[in-house]
Formats: structure tokens, C-alpha cells, sequence
């Protein structure tokens, strides 16, 4: 299995001068429940950042609030060096590009005017980009909204999003509606925009999704920021997700395992685990397990970072 | 063609074609019972055993000898007003807090479109859609006067059309303002059924009830006395306080709607 962390591009890395976004302590509170709570982090110009958390997380509170759809209740959200405030947002998404999973478009409209509509408020020439986009995406631009598919709805809100080759994309599950042959085009997409100088931020349930675009990953639980990693520490971090068959019951290593499982089975004992530690402690221990019938041993991914985050603090909450 | 502005008159087309002819039609009944209404006598007679409330529903009987105070007080008073007033708060509504529910509102949003732009184009949309509509009025009475030999000066017409638009515009603009200031429909509906209801009402039945004739100043009707305006024309005071009424809740909308979290 290919290291899931290795960067599948390398242009953006050499461009991440510029802070593109800046979030500094933003709380945003609903009545007393504080669906972001004191978050704080930069995404440099050239970075795909992936943004992960289960439902409820606070995703999309922040999405709103870098969109300047909602103000912070604490805190300041600043894009291109400028506070992000709903009442001059606009002039920040002259150079933003958004789509979401969910998003309304006008359903009187055909994917062609509305389009057109989205190019038309960004000054410039757009039609060579239209073309490119319209060549791999293949929308259906003669049919009205309300009649399409939510993957061809889909479909016209990343062409719309991308055609004004936007600086920032800020994309809220941006595949949700999308099939597997349209989650590849899109991921090329974005792997090209960002090699050349596009910063992405994106949301995803689909993890996998996020680990072969992003160069960082910004994991949200519960309003907070968890974990803020970029692809190498992912990757130095990797770790073995480890399944063991075996006649008796082991002792797992005292260090380094993450989400320990044991089940018996038809006499057996199947015990499974990650190891985040050093190789060579996990050879050793393996070496030293008796009556082995079956091994399995392979890199963990984002999802079982993911897993990790979210299961092993259960007790905390 | 790539404006909020266009964008949202196309996207009402339907609703413009639909509310122009039912006030076509409308204005047709009431031209075609013109000959039959303007009879003198026996339904003054009727009316004298009315009680003044229901007068107050029907309007001023004087009126009918006239087609253009005929049109005044039985087309312009009371009937069209009252269903232009629904439709004006209807419209108020799909504009701002059904497209906000749908989340349409956060994609217009989405692209570089300034909310004060965003407001201001509706806004003018929404004012561009009832003159539009209201025309049904002044095309179907022009259409059809001739046959019930009678006709209404351009002048008398003009009038009545801008006053009833200008109380339109002011009912449909406190509607909308409460719909973009607070984001909800629930709140904005009750603004405008509240105005519109309100305002009928006090008109109405502050004929007979002397409390209510106190607060007759407080309807948005009181302001267009569709005969007077005919006969003595435009009270400049009448223009101001419906303009004022329409200028500080658009200005209120803008203030709020520029900070607010949208949906």
C-alpha cells in the first residue's frame, strides 16, 4: 500500500509566504453553545488544507465565518491581510472561489446563466476557462437547475467556483454529490489549481479525499481544533495499524498503541491495534508473541487518525 | 442581463404575468358593473340601511355617478389595494426570507456581490414588479371603457395608479425590511400582515367606531382617500409620510442587513 501521506504535488510548497487566511481566537457562539471556540490558525498562499471533523464539529461555522456569511462572536477573521466583515465580504471574494455539498443554486436558471451570472460579477475575461472547465467536468449548461441531478447541480457549482481562477477556493464538501469518475476530476482539479498558486480549503467527510490532495490537515472536534498537521508530520506520524491472530491472549506494547481491540473467534484470539511508535519496538514485541496463526500489518490513514482523535477521548467528554 | 436586479424579474416573470392579469381582471369586472352600479338610487337606498362599517367596506355610494370617483372608491380604495397588499407582502417575502430558508441568499453572497447592492437591487426589483403588475389595472380600464361609455382622464389615472403604488411600495418595503433585518419569517409575515390587516381595518371601521377614529392616521390607507385624490388631487403631506415611511425602512434594512449572519 503507497504511503497515503506522500504530497502528490510539490509546486504549492515552495510559494507559502503569503498568509492567505488568519484566524485569531474566533469564538462563535449560538445562544450559549459555542459551535467554534477559540480557534486560531493561518493557511499560506499555495497550501491545500484539508478541514476534518464528524457533524457538528464546527466546520461549517468557520466556513460561514471565512466566507463572512457570519461574524465571530470573539475573535478576528482576516483573509488577504484584510478583517473578513459581512458588510465589505464582497470585496474579499472577488479572489474566493465557494461551492458546497449543499449548496442552493437558482433552479429557473440553466447551468449556462447561472455560470455566466457567477463570472459576470468577477471583472475579466473568463470564457478560456470556462472552456477547460466545461471540457473535463462536462455540466449540463442547457438544462434548468430544478431539473438536474444533485450531481449535475454539483457539477455546475465547482465549475462556477473554479472559473474565475480564484486565489482562495473554499470548498464546504465539495463531493458529496459527486461520482467516483467526477471525484477524480475534481481532485485533478484541485491538484492543478494549487500547483499553480491556488490556496485550497476544504472540507470533506471523505477522508481519503483529503489525504491525497492536502498538504495539511486541520482535524475539529467539538468546536476546537485538535490537530493541525501538515502532510510530512502526517506522514513522520503514519504509524501501523496492526491485526494479530493468535492460539492465546497477547499483552499488547505499553507505549504507542492507539484504539486497542481484542475479539475471540472460533477459539482464537483476534487482537488489533495502532502503533504510532518507532518500527523497530513493534518488531521486537511481534517477535516475542507466541502461537501466531495470522498477521496483518498496514499504514494507518487519516481515518484512523481521524478514529483516534474521536475515540480515544471518549472519555473525556 | 447579469444583474441581481434582472436576475430576480426574470426569475418572477410567472408572478408578474400571473398578478397583471388578475388585476386585469379585476379591473374588468369593475368597468363591465360600471353601467349597472352608476343607476342612482336604489342602491343608495340599500345603503342608507347599512350600518356605517359596512359602508366603510363599500365605499362612498356618492363616488358612483362618476366613472373616474366610481374607479376611486370601489377599484382603487378598497379592492385593489387590499389584494395588491397581499400580493405586495407575498412578494416581500419570496424576496427575502424564502430565498434566505433555501440558502440562495448565502450564494448570492458567495459571489463578489456587496449586501448594500444585493438589498438595493431587490428592493428595486420589488418596487419594479408591483408598477409593472398595477398596470394591469390601467390597461384593462383603458381597454374597456369605451365599452360602458365611459372614460377616465390620464391625468385622474395617474393619480390614483401612483398613490396606490407609493402605499404599495411602503407596505411591501416595511415587509421586506423586517424580513432582512431579522431573517425570519415567522416575524416578518406578522410585520405585514400586522400593517396591512391593521391598516385596512382602522380605515374601515374607524368610520363607526369614534376610539378608532383617533388612530385613523395610523393607517397606511388613511394616507390614499382614493375619491379625494381624484377630485382635489395629491396631498404633497400624504407623498411625504408614505415616502418617509418607505425611505426609513429600506435605510433601517441596510444598516442591519450589512451586519447580520445570514442563514
Amino acid at each position: 500500500m503507497a504511503p497515503v501521506w506522500s504530497l502528490q504535488y510539490t509546486g504549492a510548497m515552495t510559494k507559502n509566504t503569503t498568509t492567505i487566511i488568519e484566524l485569531n481566537g474566533v469564538t462563535k457562539k449560538f445562544g450559549v453553545y459555542a459551535a467554534a471556540n477559540n480557534i486560531s490558525f493561518t493557511v499560506r498562499e499555495g497550501e491545500v488544507v484539508g478541514f476534518v471533523g464528524e457533524n457538528g464539529a464546527g466546520k461549517t461555522t468557520t466556513i460561514n465565518m471565512l466566507l463572512g456569511f457570519t461574524s465571530p462572536t470573539k475573535g478576528t477573521v482576516k483573509l488577504f491581510g484584510s478583517a473578513m466583515r459581512p458588510g465589505s465580504a464582497h470585496i474579499s471574494h472577488r479572489s474566493i472561489g465557494y461551492a458546497s455539498g449543499d449548496m442552493s443554486l437558482p433552479e429557473d436558471m440553466t447551468g449556462e446563466q447561472y455560470i455566466q451570472f457567477a463570472m459576470a460579477q468577477t471583472p475579466g475575461d473568463h470564457s478560456a476557462r470556462y472552456r477547460e472547465l466545461a471540457t473535463v467536468f462536462r455540466p449540463q449548461i442547457g438544462k434548468k437547475i430544478g431539473d438536474m441531478s444533485r450531481g449535475n447541480k454539483q457539477k455546475i457549482a465547482l465549475v462556477a467556483a473554479f472559473v474565475t481562477n480564484p486565489k482562495l477556493v473554499i470548498l464546504d464538501e465539495p463531493t458529496s454529490g459527486l461520482d467516483p469518475v467526477m471525484q477524480d476530476v475534481f481532485l485533478d482539479t484541485i491538484r492543478d489549481m494549487a500547483a499553480h498558486g491556488t490556496t485550497v480549503f476544504m472540507s470533506s467527510h471523505y477522508l481519503q479525499e483529503v489525504a491525497e490532495v492536502s498538504t495539511r490537515v486541520l482535524l475539529m472536534k467539538q468546536g476546537r481544533i485538535m490537530e493541525d498537521l501538515t502532510a510530512e508530520q502526517l506522514e513522520r506520524r503514519g504509524g501501523k495499524i496492526v491485526t494479530l491472530t493468535t492460539k492465546h491472549a497477547v499483552t499488547l506494547p505499553k507505549d504507542d498503541v492507539v484504539i486497542p481491540t481484542s475479539t475471540r473467534r472460533n477459539g482464537y484470539y483476534e487482537t488489533s491495534f495502532d502503533f504510532i511508535g518507532k518500527p523497530s519496538v513493534l518488531t521486537k514485541w511481534l517477535s516475542g508473541v507466541t502461537g501466531v496463526i495470522d498477521v496483518t500489518i498496514t499504514d494507518r490513514t487519516l481515518e484512523h487518525e481521524f478514529k483516534s482523535v474521536y475515540e480515544s477521548e471518549v472519555g473525556d467528554e | 442581463m447579469n444583474s441581481v436586479f434582472v436576475r430576480t424579474l426574470q426569475d418572477k416573470r410567472w408572478f408578474i404575468l400571473g398578478w397583471f392579469i388578475g388585476f386585469a381582471l379585476l379591473a374588468t369586472v369593475m368597468v363591465v358593473f360600471y353601467p349597472s352600479m352608476r343607476q342612482e338610487g336604489t342602491l343608495d337606498q340599500l345603503m342608507a340601511t347599512m350600518p356605517d362599517a359596512f359602508k366603510g367596506v363599500m365605499g362612498d355610494l356618492a363616488d358612483l355617478t362618476r366613472f373616474d370617483t366610481y374607479l376611486a372608491s370601489q377599484l382603487f380604495d378598497i379592492r385593489a389595494s387590499l389584494l395588491a397588499g397581499i400580493m405586495a407582502i407575498i412578494l416581500a417575502m419570496s424576496l427575502t426570507v424564502s430565498e434566505e430558508e433555501k440558502g440562495l441568499l448565502r450564494t448570492m453572497l458567495s459571489l463578489p456581490v456587496s449586501r448594500v447592492s444585493l438589498l438595493l437591487q431587490k428592493w428595486l426589483a420589488m418596487v419594479a414588479i408591483i408598477f409593472v403588475t398595477l398596470l394591469g389595472i390601467v390597461v384593462a380600464v383603458y381597454a374597456l371603457q369605451g365599452t360602458v361609455d365611459a372614460a377616465i382622464t390620464f391625468a385622474a389615472m395617474t393619480k390614483l395608479f401612483f398613490m396606490t403604488w407609493l402605499v404599495l411600495v411602503a407596505i411591501a418595503t416595511i415587509t421586506f425590511a423586517a424580513a432582512m433585518i431579522t431573517g425570519r419569517r415567522a416575524i416578518a409575515m406578522l410585520v405585514g400582515v400586522l400593517v396591512m390587516a391593521g391598516s385596512f381595518i382602522v380605515s374601515t371601521f374607524g368610520m363607526s367606531v369614534d376610539w378608532l377614529a383617533d388612530y385613523e392616521w395610523l393607517s397606511l390607507f388613511h394616507y390614499f382617500p382614493a375619491s379625494e385624490v381624484v377630485r382635489q388631487g395629491i396631498e404633497t403631506n400624504s407623498v411625504v409620510v408614505l415616502g418617509s415611511l418607505t425611505a426609513i425602512s429600506l435605510a433601517a434594512s441596510l444598516i442591519v442587513f450589512r451586519r447580520r449572519d445570514v442563514n
